[in-house]
């Protein structure tokens, strides 16, 4: 591996970049060649698997940078898709553009990140957690119920029976992009660039949305906010007696770490076109938090690997393969043992996950382990 | 190793892939089926799967071993639902539906199980022309006028293409109030459990319920993960009705809350419990007690029949080669998997194309056509055109097909079977 | 009485019936969160376990219902302690297997291996008892006290010899607890354990056999809850324990986590949420209730109802 690594570095940079863009752009297309012969979905797993590492790095922002467990994380997700949903339903008639409504979901995300995080400033460790905890189960259960809402003060009523959210029957159909301005400029047919349900585009949309998060972790990693994370996340009081202000630095973190969830939700709602408050659930936080912990808190390529590993460890070797090469055995009962199992083994022989951040190794592991110790 | 050495080592693994896969015969049909094989869903969705196997089976047995228009038929068996929650999964269900979008050998998408999934995958066959049949979902508005916009939305390319040989929750809710009726009950409690399905068919009951001056004396949801209902049992007691309408499915609360129904004491104060198709699985009783609990305490509405309902010729013959293939009783829904299979293949027959054009407009043109269930077609919405509606009660510990019901059967609550 | 007062005082009870099966589970998570601060996701699970072993214990024994004379007096009661052992050991197993090598690691790797087990555990559920509903027979006889017993004609109240079982069970199993931790002397190990593990095993306490005592009475509890819960639900899934844990966990930490008394508070608190929330706001708003207190609750008491920052009692 050492080799590969050396390699690779003595490539010109411009060089590096090309095959990495070359890989990226070729991606679909040679998937789709083995789709094609196949019974494999693969494309469909690695968009999964994408819009899972664009949500595990916003929860990387808030467990692995500044050392605030979240349960809860999906209620964030919940919140990008249903604010898009919102936007976009038909029904409701206000009909925003994709490109206008993404940012306003991720915005109501950081909103909703700031509302988490203010009762959670005075608590430590675990309690935080439980507080993540019940949120993440209160928006999608909220959600469901959203169907009917009277607001009445005495005779004056304000809303009657609304319907936000549509409750358990989902929001269909939501927003695409709208390239049809382009078709205009290149006196192409109209319709030729409206978007369908193909995983090609949507893979596209999704590496595109991944880069910008990816960087923008990178940047935020080696900020001066990105410092203050980590200081806040080694030892609380002494940052406060170093200058960091932790209110305004966990607020940040909360806020930050929601809107990449908002993008990814917005994205995964104008894929499917369907969103249902189920889709939000409990499993969901868990699972990015497992991507989180066992790619090795913190640290941003990590979590890129380390979620593309473990969904497609499970979207594709346990669901799909495994079944094809052992016929007789009854896999689906038993991929859940098999991932319990390999959780468990992994941290035993791994706890500190599989990519650790190098440089603080060693000091983040007794710091996390010292807190919450009072 | 040089990166050099490991594009080569990636491009050999890659062609290896494509050289172990088989190459498909040349006149192939095929039929990608998409609903949930795993998790809490598994034994339905196998038994579906069996089902549609031995309608091929039973087709080719008929014809000489040759199949419809002298194709060969290929089931592609897909999953809809995600190993991350065990439940059907948007992402996957649209996948599923453009794997057979992009397989030009795919001629018909048999699917889904959940209606929620078919509100992903309906717009995407719709926009390709290629034509759907479910063999389970029971959402209203996935053909007809229902909520907002329905159906619609999930006709992009404003043409049917989605078609069902069950009846849907709506007359299935209806039905269940005017049958409420007859039975001789006046005050309603309903409880559902907040899911598509499940409000979607307790909604149509309160709506017929008001309509023939059913009283509902309250209405509450419960979250589909609660296992102790005494307290809203409590508070159904208190409310006075004397009978409790659940819209729930086997794997949400009505297992329990039938069983708290009894243990509190409802049904022996003459409180009984009705309920919707999703209860309608052999497991019930057992789950909830045995026949001590149900016998003469619940009542179950099923938008068509039960396998063990079946009583032509052709429902006889399914049944029993489903048990001896396969081992074990076939579920619910597998007469509708069995049924929607056997439009699948006389569709294909009429088409005499592997043409997905030819074969949408032969099943949209299906008439009089004889199924396990009865003799039916489809009308302009994509729904059969004579649905059988039964009223089943639980005697001895199984279920016994007590009446066929409608609609609008409070009006002479003719009930002679 | 009027039938309004009735329903409140009936679902007053139907509230501590919650919270009694509850606060055995909230008891075991409090008790281990004391002492190694894990949040032990997998504690639900033994709640399940003790549901099916006993289960499969009295199908095996082919013991006939209702529960009469000797099987009631002795077999029951040997039954509810071979359950306990079981779940407890399963407990102490759980412990060496997944977290006992981690107990140095980062503090997030045992939370990770907790969670995995809990999958395991609950794939192994449905393989062994499917994943259906299970019905558990009613060995427990049911006798409506007010009704039969006491002759009275209430229009509503229903309480029954099952009722009894259940308070019956429980709250001598929680006072018992308490007085373990309180008065003997492993007892005093556990909390000084809990203070502060190094300067425990300084003066000379076995902190590795105190922390498998903890989780083999946590199990055990769990375990004994499980059993109490088949016989007064009468119904359960290989899921049930996930559920069931999350709301111990939320009493746990709505009573101030590591606190004994706090956890069994916190779950009749929940209790008396669910059925008040039932009755008087609407099924599906109860869980947001449960949530929305909690949350308030740690706004204004950042360590819950009987926490102290000072953590004097934390076990």
């Amino acid at each position: 591996m050492n080799a590969i690594a050396e390699s690779w570095s003595k490539l010109p940079r411009m060089l590096q970049v090309g095959i990495v863009l070359a890989l990226i752009i070729a991606t679909p297309y040679l998937i789709g060649a083995v789709e094609q012969t196949s019974n494999f979905a693969l494309l469909s797993q690695i968009n999964r698997a994408l819009i899972f590492v664009v949500l595990a790095l916003g929860l990387n922002i808030v467990v692995g940078f500044a050392g605030l467990l979240d349960l809860g994380y999906a209620a964030f997700f919940a919140i990008g898709a249903y604010t898009f949903g919102v936007l976009t339903w038909p029904n409701l008639g206000i009909q925003a553009s994709f490109f206008i409504a993404i940012w306003i979901c991720a915005v109501v995300a950081a909103f909703f990140g700031i509302l988490v995080g203010t009762p959670t400033l005075r608590l430590r460790g675990d309690y935080l957690a439980i507080v993540t905890l019940a949120f993440g189960e209160i928006i999608p259960t909220l959600v469901r119920n959203l169907d009917e809402i009277t607001i009445r003060i005495g005779d004056w009523v304000i809303l009657d029976k609304f319907n936000l959210t549509n409750g358990p029957q989902g929001m269909n159909p939501l927003g695409r992009p709208d390239f049809s301005f382009f078709e205009g400029i290149f006196n192409m047919q109209p319709g030729a660039l409206a978007v369908s349900f193909d995983p090609k585009f949507w893979y596209f949309m999704i590496v595109i949305t991944a880069g910008f998060v990816l960087f923008a972790s990178r940047r935020l990693d080696m900020s001066r906010l990105g410092r203050a994370w980590k200081a806040i996340r080694e030892d609380e009081t002494a940052a406060d007696f170093m200058g960091v202000d932790p209110i305004r630095t966990k607020l940040l973190a909360f806020a930050i770490g929601a809107s990449f969830s908002g993008l990814a939700g917005v994205i995964f709602a104008s894929m499917i076109q369907a969103i249902f408050p189920e889709l939000f659930r409990f499993q969901v936080s868990i699972f990015l938090l497992i991507i989180v912990i066992i790619s090795g808190m913190g640290n941003v390529f990590g979590v890129l690997i380390g979620g593309l590993i473990i969904s497609t460890f499970d979207g594709v070797l346990l669901a799909q393969v495994l079944p094809q090469i052992l016929p007789d055995v009854d896999v689906q009962s038993l991929r859940w043992v098999f991932f319990g199992a390999g959780l468990i083994i992994f941290m035993i022989f791994r706890p500190q996950g599989l990519f650790p951040r190098k440089a603080k190794a060693a000091v983040i592991p007794t710091a996390l382990a010292a807190e919450g110790g009072d | 190793m040089s990166v050099k050495k490991l594009f080569v080592l990636l491009t050999v693994l890659m062609l290896a892939v494509l050289a172990i896969v088989p190459v498909s015969a040349q006149e192939t049909i095929k039929i990608y089926t998409s609903w949930p094989l795993q998790g809490s869903m598994q034994p339905e969705g196998e038994s579906m799967l069996d089902a549609a196997r031995l309608a091929l089976q039973h087709y080719l047995d008929d014809h000489d071993g040759v199949g419809p228009a002298g194709f060969n038929i290929e089931i592609v068996a897909t999953d809809d639902a995600s190993p991350t929650t065990g439940s059907w999964d948007g992402v996957i269900e649209a996948e599923n539906a453009q794997r057979c979008v992009n397989d030009a050998a795919c001629m018909v998408y048999f699917g889904t199980y959940n209606s929620g999934a078919a509100k992903v995958s309906m717009p995407i066959t719709n926009e390709a022309g290629i034509a759907q049949i479910t063999p389970a979902n029971t959402y209203p508005g996935l053909t007809h006028a229902w909520d907002a916009g329905e159906p619609e939305i999930y006709r992009p390319s404003g043409e049917v293409n989605y078609f069902r040989t069950n009846a849907s929750d709506d007359v299935q809710g209806f039905s269940a109030a005017a049958w409420a009726q007859c039975l001789g009950f006046t005050k309603v409690y309903i409880l559902d459990d907040r899911q598509l399905y499940g409000k979607g068919v307790a909604d149509a009951f309160a709506q017929r319920a008001e309509e023939i001056g059913l009283e509902v004396v309250g209405r509450d949801g419960v979250e589909s993960t609660d296992i102790d209902f005494r307290a809203l049992l409590t508070k159904v007691r208190a409310a006075g009705a004397d009978l409790v309408y659940g819209g729930f499915v086997i794997d949400s609360g009505g297992p329990q809350v039938i069983q708290q129904m009894d243990a509190l004491g409802l049904f022996g104060s003459d409180i009984k419990f009705m309920g919707p198709d999703g209860l309608v699985n052999p497991a019930l009783v057992e789950q909830v007690g045995g026949a001590d609990v149900t016998d003469g305490n619940i009542f179950l509405t099923f938008p068509g029949l039960t396998p063990q309902q079946l009583t032509s010729d052709s429902g006889v013959r399914f049944v029993a080669d489903f048990e001896e293939t396969y081992g074990y009783e076939p579920s619910p829904w597998s007469t509708y998997a069995y049924q929607s299979m056997q439009v699948i293949l006389n569709s294909i027959e009429r088409a005499g194309v592997n043409d997905r054009a030819a074969i949408l407009e032969a099943m949209r043109g299906l008439s009089e056509f004889e199924g396990v269930t009865g003799i039916f077609g489809f009308d302009e919405n994509g729904d059969p055109t004579i649905t059988a509606l039964g009223g089943n009660i639980v005697e001895m510990g199984e279920f016994v097909f007590s009446t066929e019901i409608s609609p609008t059967m409070n009006e002479s609550c003719d009930m002679g079977g | 009485m009027s039938l309004e007062l009735e329903l409140f005082i009936q679902q007053v009870f139907n509230g501590l019936t919650i919270g009694a099966y509850l606060g055995l589970i909230a008891l075991g998570y409090t008790m281990v969160y004391g002492i190694i601060e894990l949040i032990n996701f997998a504690h639900g699970d033994l709640f399940a376990f003790g549901f099916f072993i006993s289960l499969t214990i009295f199908t095996a024994l082919g013991i006939p219902r209702p529960l009469e004379g000797f099987n009631l007096i002795v077999v029951l009661p040997l039954i509810f302690v071979v359950t306990m052992l079981l779940s407890g050991g399963l407990n102490v197993l759980i412990d060496r297997v997944a977290y006992k090598p981690l107990r140095n690691a980062p503090r997030l790797a045992p939370l990770i291996t907790a969670v995995g087990m809990s999958f395991a555990l609950e794939a192994l559920f449905a393989i062994w008892q499917g994943p259906s509903q299970i019905n558990y027979p009613r060995y427990f006889p049911q006798i409506d006290i007010l009704r039969d017993w006491m002759g009275l004609e209430p229009q509503l109240l229903f309480i029954t010899t099952k009722d009894l079982f259940l308070f019956g069970v429980t709250i001598p199993l929680m006072v018992g607890l308490t007085l373990f931790v309180d008065r003997t002397k492993l007892g005093k190990a556990m909390r000084a354990a809990a203070q502060d593990r190094e300067a425990a095993s300084m003066v000379g306490i076995n902190v590795d056999r105190i922390i498998a005592t903890t989780f083999f009475v946590g199990g055990a509890l769990a375990g004994a809850a499980g059993l109490v819960w088949g016989l007064y639900i009468n119904s359960g899934r290989f899921l049930m324990g996930f559920e069931a844990g999350l709301m111990a966990f939320t009493a746990a930490v709505l009573g101030g986590i590591g606190n004994i008394r706090g956890a069994v508070l916190g779950a009749f608190i929940i209790g008396l949420l669910k059925a008040m929330g039932d009755q008087y706001i609407g099924g599906a708003w109860s869980r947001i209730i449960i949530f929305a207190v909690l949350i308030l609750l740690l706004v204004f008491r950042p360590s819950g109802i009987l926490g102290s920052t000072q953590s004097i009692e934390k076990v």
